[in-house]
């Protein structure tokens, strides 16, 4: 492929067909995250860093609702309490519990910060992703 | 001349590259296939990602993996997983990347932080075809094939259900689930979803776990305050009755399933006026988010289960009511 690749004329000809063809072969990749995972990519994107990913499952296995949206106060909105990672080591939010007391500290970058690069802010599998739009647009908005 | 050269060229291409593509990675085998047992570890199955079901199968040599796979157990596992068509080495694919999960879930602290990009690469050659349209779209620049791949229905178009989510492909471990990103190191460190929910009881839609059931039967007994373990939630036991329009049958509001969870603030006032009649509600907006949507239909099963929420019936209700007028 590498030499056809080389032959400049046909170069351009060659990627689009090759695209084409692609396309009818390769399933893209979809995403089946957990339900009620919650991307947050306030910030992650422009800092340099994965976005964050919070699994809604894993947390109220341990504490119920009220601890975090009453007590800690997030509000019920993804990516609407605008927390940063100031915030985070100041016991804020997430820091509430994650500063190596109550649950494991912030050094943990990557446990948190573990989405695809560009993954947008979002309550993944919610109904409003869901709802069916026409195939000719992207599915997950 | 030179048409004649490029058709011939594109028709070279064509050939060489297309039983190449119809390759399938071990991903996309593991995915349609494989996943239906090893992802949950239905009847015996080693489950994928986990490394104590591999480590005694993986002690006996990767050629008895590969030769169980293609040829069959006697435990159970079909013949190359059941489908006849896929090749030996479109198998051997999917049984190395079913014992790379393994592999990378054993030492996720061991490697180095900060390594986002050169993870995924060590696996088996059928891969390389398929994932060329991927690092396609990886390129900082956008082509415009790539634009365009984002824009074609992809799949088998008249498949059955073709837009809810196959058996297969339910409560994925993180690095499978296509928003946590494999090549992240902490991807693979964190807890496949299914290692919780076994021992849970099951629902048919979001999670499929039924949480609040869960909670009742103390399957589970998460926290109600951050610190103190011990402390309790404050149980309100009274149900609201809201009657609808239409055909469906009437809600019931339950607070005492709400209140094992939530706290008053939580709800009232802002989402809903503790008050007879000064609650606006209608599915649309419980679909948009709003309302009960606040919450069902993103982390509280959603929608789809009408009945938990309309859940008593009106032709109960009237004749009580016209016997009640009548006494009067």
């Amino acid at each position: 492929m590498e030499k056809l690749y080389g032959m400049r004329k046909g170069g351009r000809l060659m990627a689009c067909l090759m695209a084409v063809l692609a396309m009818l072969f390769v399933d893209l990749p979809e995403a089946h995250a957990e339900y009620g995972d919650v991307v947050i990519n306030n910030y992650s994107d422009g800092a340099g860093m994965r976005p964050v990913i919070f699994p809604h499952w894993f947390h109220r296995v341990r504490f119920r609702c009220k601890v975090c949206h009453a007590d800690i106060g997030f509000k019920f909105q993804a990516g609407g309490n605008e927390i940063n990672m100031v915030k985070i080591i100041d016991g804020q939010y997430c820091g509430a519990c994650h500063n190596g007391e109550i649950a494991w500290s912030v050094e943990n970058c990557n446990l948190c910060h573990s989405a695809k690069p560009g993954t947008k802010t979002q309550v993944h599998e919610s109904t409003i992703q869901k709802l069916a739009r026409p195939a000719t647009t992207p599915a997950n908005k | 001349m030179k048409l004649h050269s490029l058709i011939t060229l594109s028709l070279a291409v064509s050939v060489l590259v297309t039983p190449a593509l119809a390759q399938k990675s071990g991903k996309d085998v593991y995915g349609k296939t494989c996943a239906v047992c090893h992802a949950t570890g239905i009847a015996g199955a080693p489950k994928y990602g986990n490394a104590g079901d591999w480590s005694p199968r993986i002690a006996g040599g990767t050629g008895r993996l590969y030769g169980s796979a293609l040829k069959g157990t006697p435990k159970g596992m079909p013949a190359k997983g059941g489908n006849p068509s896929y090749s030996d080495a479109e198998v051997k694919a999917a049984v190395d990347y079913m014992l790379a999960a393994v592999k990378t879930a054993a030492k996720p602290t061991a490697t180095p932080p900060q390594n986002p990009v050169a993870k995924e690469e060590p696996k088996p050659e059928p891969k390389v075809a398929t994932s060329t349209p991927k690092v396609d779209k990886a390129e900082p620049t956008p082509t415009a094939a790539a634009a365009m791949a984002e824009a074609v229905p992809v799949g088998d178009v008249n498949a059955f259900n073709r837009l809810l989510k196959p058996l297969g492909k339910r409560n994925p471990p993180p690095p499978e689930d296509g928003i946590h990103d494999p090549a992240n190191d902490g991807t693979h460190a964190l807890l496949p979803p299914l290692t919780a929910y076994a021992g849970l009881p099951k629902s048919l839609a979001g999670n499929r776990v039924n949480w609040v059931e869960a909670i009742g039967t103390k399957k589970i007994n998460p926290r109600w305050d951050r610190t103190d373990p011990k402390a309790e939630p404050v149980v309100m036991d009274l149900n609201i009755v809201r009657e609808v329009k239409g055909s469906m049958p009437d809600v019931v509001y339950p607070h005492k399933q709400h209140t094992e969870w939530l706290d008053c603030s939580n709800c009232h006032p802002a989402i809903f006026v503790p008050q007879k009649g000064a609650n606006a509600i209608s599915m649309a907006a419980i679909l948009l988010g709003e309302k009960c949507g606040v919450c069902h239909g993103k982390v509280a099963f959603p929608v789809s289960e009408c009945r938990l929420c309309h859940s008593k019936k009106k032709d109960l209700a009237r004749p009580a009511q016209a016997a009640a007028s009548v006494a009067k």
